[in-house]
């Protein structure tokens, strides 16, 4: 125990006083002759041994009340290792740093978090009365603090509310912060308290330590490390990345997933098993064994039970930080499409038959789509919601009837694709099919005929390359598409129709639409002007055509748009981009009822976030259904790397009086002269009991 | 007439002065009160005898029984009555301008005067210490002299011994009387006060004047007092102020169980206070026991 001021305990005598007053203040009693002694005896015989106990209490009470007094005013503060070391230059104004990033999870007995609410209680508690604090919680985003104040309770609730985040911390930008709040304050001492595990991922060492403006130069506070770690090292293997991505070459709906793992600690992981989830259930397994600071990379296949957005997971068992030995992905399966092929204009001769080409695409090795190959005739006869996509090629308009139908499987989901021909007559298709197609069909233009070269033939000019359609095609399948030679093409109304859901997604040089999309109900048609066969074109021998027509049926399937990897971090943000028709009003989290934050961008998309969880992520539209398919969010494998800095170096940056901190050589000073005091009113109040009840 | 309050009665000079003033009080008391003219009403029979006045024969009386009875009135009742004064030194205590023994002493002198004044009786028993002094009663007025100038001359000595003076006034006592015992019972012999009861068993009426100061009833002491015993050489030093919640629960335990013994014995008993105005006591008196009579 220490004192502020020892000389305050030369007024330790005054307990003296109560045995003086008893043995020098005996005053003479005065004689009272009186006939009623007989009761004054019984009396005092039945209340002698009460009022002696009561003497004593008050003799007690009133030393200990004269002790308490002067003691409390010496200032007396306990002294603990571990504390805030008093400031040589009196009361300091402090500013709290709490460490909150993803390494602060780490857990053995308790977790290092934990740890650090409560040295931050301890911290506040071993402060002076007089000295001001305020709090700077370190996480992933910081805000600057309030001025220090004295509103300790407040802290107290703002500390216990304290949790670890899942991303990183800058140190030094919450140090920088912190001393700038203390700049303001008038008390010449300024302290910092650092409450971290000070791993290398949340200080950067090569940036200045924190300084404190005074005046005109710029002083060094004293700044106080709690090292919630104790000095320990932090063992931690984790996932350093996840890459999934369908193997259609591997079968149906096989998915093939990469990952990475690393270990971050001085010692060999032994063997680790790797589990590979899908869609909530362990799919495959692995092992790996992972030496000091090591990295392996494996690669496992599996099935997905269906197709579509699928959500997986990569598992390592669990070590310190639990939280970065799982990382979710999501991975487009493909599905198998069942595609109707209408040869409008079939031939013996196969390749001049309207489909051969088109069939032959769909087919091809490792594609997801089953074609089925029907003329006109027998195709009107088919149940067509058993299909994905019905693929119209060169057909004669259809009768009212299968017009009907038509219209009530596009409407139902179906995806509709109708390429041009010598068949298609612009008035009758109109009549029946007007209102399907994504504009009413005008004439047939030619170019040019085939292998004539004066007359030049049209090509792509203007092409919606962001769309899904054309994501794949950079470089040179670009130019491959854009090479595509058209000799005729079916000239189609101009302008939308007022309210009408129709993109022109690739134009011809000329102006005139060459590839159209409409949303009618539920489903997508997509309206080629020129023919898919050699009739009106050489698109159909170009490589592009392959990629494309697959992608078409894929994508009026509904299983193209969202094949796109998107993947957010935490504390970052992610743009999502859902379909012109769509609209994504919530995105949510893995905890029930986490809502992100969603800011709409001027060109459609929607950006969202930052982040704040890991795990899968869900864009809803406004009636609660999926918008677009789910996407993970992971963590920062950087905040993984538990590697701590070195107390040399510690010492080094913040000075060698605050590394003592860390090291326990600091001592805390626990002021009890407040206790004290409220002791000695407890003991006025029992007195003045004591004594009115006499 | 207005009460006379112990500072007045204490201003006067000498028992006599005392006694005459507190019996004019009573007087003039009585002739307020609604219960005076009592002395004429018919008290019992007496055969007749040569000499007695032939107007108070009860012809009534005749007819049943053919003996002559004479009717005998109240005022004719020749009454006994002893007046026992406490003189012990525990009498001489006071707080206020009166001690215990002149109060006593005004209020036995009061009465003889009353007593007298009806032509009864009158005698006086003085307890000092374990000794007597007895004057027989008579109704002689001279007789009265007798006894005030026997209660001038009583100081207060020696320890209180109640039951030797009820011993002693059931030997001098072999008719029936009146008893009126004056002290502060302060006997700490046990049984003490019941041994005064008992001369109700020998047919004796029996009245007590409960004499205590104020001082002895309030306990008004605050400081470290050493208490010293008037009757012998016991001495208390204490805080007064500690003590006081307690000595008034003895106290008031003893004056309730006197007031109870009193009661079962069917004995007057009246609680007197130094500071009390004296001629209102004897007129509370004096009302109680003519409503007894009735």
């Amino acid at each position: 125990m220490s004192f502020a001021h020892p000389w305050m305990l030369l007024g330790t005598s005054l307990a003296l006083l109560p045995l003086l007053v008893h043995l020098f203040d005996r005053r003479r009693p005065r004689p009272q002759p009186f006939a009623a002694i007989a009761f004054v005896l019984r009396s005092h015989r039945r209340t002698t041994s009460r009022l002696r106990l009561r003497r004593l209490l008050l003799y007690t009470l009133r030393t200990l009340l004269l002790l308490a007094v002067p003691v409390a005013l010496a200032r007396p503060h306990l002294v603990r290792p571990g504390g805030l070391p008093a400031h040589a230059a009196g009361p300091a104004a402090t500013a709290l740093v709490v460490d909150r990033s993803l390494a602060m999870r780490f857990r053995d007995e308790e977790s290092l978090f934990e740890r650090a609410r409560a040295a931050a209680r301890e911290a506040l508690a071993s402060l002076l009365p007089e000295e001001p604090v305020t709090l700077v919680p370190c996480g992933p985003e910081v805000e600057p603090p309030p001025p220090p104040g004295f509103d300790r309770s407040r802290l107290r609730q703002a500390i216990d509310a304290l949790e670890p985040s899942y991303g990183g911390a800058d140190l030094n930008l919450c140090l920088g912060l912190a001393a700038r709040s203390l700049e303001e304050n008038p008390l010449p001492g300024k302290r910092l308290v650092v409450v971290s595990a000070f791993t290398a991922a949340s200080l950067r060492l090569e940036a200045p330590p924190p300084r404190i403006r005074a005046g005109d130069k710029l002083v060094t506070p004293e700044v106080v490390l709690r090292d919630v770690a104790a000095g320990r090292a932090l063992p931690n293997h984790f996932l350093l990345e996840v890459k999934a991505e369908p193997a259609p070459q591997a079968g149906p709906r096989m998915v093939q997933v990469t990952f990475t793992a690393r270990n971050a600690s001085a010692a060999e992981t032994g063997e680790l098993p790797a589990t590979l989830e899908l869609g909530g259930r362990a799919v495959a397994k692995s092992f790996l064994s992972l030496g000091p600071g090591a990295t392996a990379q494996k690669t496992l296949l599996a099935r997905a039970e269906a197709g579509g957005a699928v959500a997986g997971a990569v598992v390592l068992p669990a070590d310190g930080l639990a939280e970065d030995d799982r990382r979710d992905f999501v991975v487009q399966v493909p599905r198998e499409l069942r595609v109707l092929v209408v040869d409008g204009a079939p031939s013996a001769v196969r390749y001049r038959d309207e489909a051969f080409f088109f069939e032959a695409a769909l087919a091809a090795p490792g594609s997801p789509v089953r074609p089925t190959l029907r003329d006109p005739e027998a195709a009107w006869r088919e149940h067509f919601p058993e299909y994905d996509v019905l693929a119209l090629l060169n057909v004669p308009a259809p009768t009212a009837e299968v017009a009907g139908r038509l219209r009530a499987y596009v409407e139902g989901g179906g995806g509709l694709l109708v390429s041009m021909g010598d068949q298609v007559e612009p008035e009758a298709w109109n009549q029946r099919l007007g209102g399907l197609l994504p504009r009413q069909l005008r004439l047939v233009k030619s170019a040019g005929a085939t292998g004539e070269t004066a007359v030049r033939p049209a090509r792509l000019g203007d092409v919606a390359w962001d769309h899904p359609l054309f994501q794949p095609f950079t470089g040179k399948a670009r130019e491959g598409l854009l090479a595509a030679r058209f000799f005729r093409y079916m000239l189609v109304e101009g302008g939308p129709r007022s309210g009408d859901a129709t993109e022109v997604l690739a134009a011809f040089d000329d102006g005139a639409p060459a590839l159209l999309l409409a949303r009618r109900g539920k489903g997508r048609v997509v309206l080629l002007t020129s023919t898919v066969d050699r009739d009106w074109s050489d698109f159909a021998i170009r490589t592009s055509f392959l990629p494309l027509m697959q992608r078409a049926a894929a994508y009026l399937a509904g299983g193209l748009d969202e094949r796109e990897r998107m993947e957010g971090r935490i504390g970052q943000t992610l743009v999502l981009r859902p379909e012109p028709l769509l609209r994504v009003v919530e995105v949510r989290g893995p905890s029930s009822g986490a809502r992100v934050p969603l800011h709409p961008e001027p060109d459609g998309s929607v950006r969202v976030g930052p982040f704040h969880e890991p795990g899968i992520y869900r864009p809803l539209d406004a009636g609660g259904a999926a918008a677009m398919a789910p996407f993970a969010v992971v963590l920062d494998p950087a905040q993984s790397d538990l590697t701590r800095v070195k107390a040399e170096a510690l010492a080094a940056y913040f000075g060698e009086e605050a590394v003592r901190g860390p090291a326990g050589g600091a001592e805390a000073s626990v002021p009890v002269w407040t206790w004290l005091l409220v002791a000695a009113a407890v003991l006025f109040f029992l007195e003045g009991t004591l004594l009115r009840t006499a | 007439m207005a009460p006379l309050d112990a500072a007045t009665i204490a201003k006067l000079a000498g028992v006599k002065l005392r006694a005459r003033a507190v019996m004019e009080g009573v007087l003039s008391g009585l002739h307020k009160s609604p219960h005076q003219g009592q002395s004429v009403e018919f008290a019992e029979h007496k055969e007749y005898a040569p000499g007695d006045e032939l107007r108070h024969l009860d012809w009534k009386a005749y007819g049943k029984f053919d003996r002559f009875y004479v009717k005998r009135f109240e005022h004719e009742t020749d009454l006994r009555a002893v007046l026992m004064v406490d003189a012990s030194a525990s009498m001489g205590y006071r707080s206020g301008p009166l001690s215990k023994l002149e109060v006593a002493t005004s209020l036995a002198g009061a009465l003889s005067y009353l007593l007298v004044r009806q032509q009864d009786a009158a005698g006086l028993s003085v307890l000092v210490g374990d000794t007597f002094r007895d004057l027989p009663p008579r109704a002689a007025a001279g007789h009265l002299m007798s006894l005030l100038g026997a209660l001038e001359q009583l100081q207060p000595a020696g320890g209180t011994h109640l039951r030797a003076a009820a011993d002693h006034l059931a030997e001098r006592l072999p008719r029936r009387a009146l008893v009126v015992v004056l002290s502060d019972l302060f006997d700490e012999a046990p049984d003490a006060l019941k041994r005064i009861l008992q001369l109700r068993a020998r047919k004796h009426d029996l009245a007590v004047f409960h004499i205590l100061d104020p001082a002895e009833l309030e306990f008004p002491f605050d400081d470290p007092t050493l208490f010293l015993s008037m009757e012998d050489e016991r001495r208390l030093e204490v805080n007064a102020r500690e003590i006081r919640s307690s000595y008034l629960e003895e106290l008031g335990a003893f004056l309730e169980e006197t007031r109870e013994l009193c009661a079962e014995s069917d004995v007057d008993y009246q609680l007197v206070r130094t500071d009390q105005p004296l001629d209102a006591v004897l007129l509370e008196f004096l009302a109680r026991r003519q409503g007894r009579r009735r």
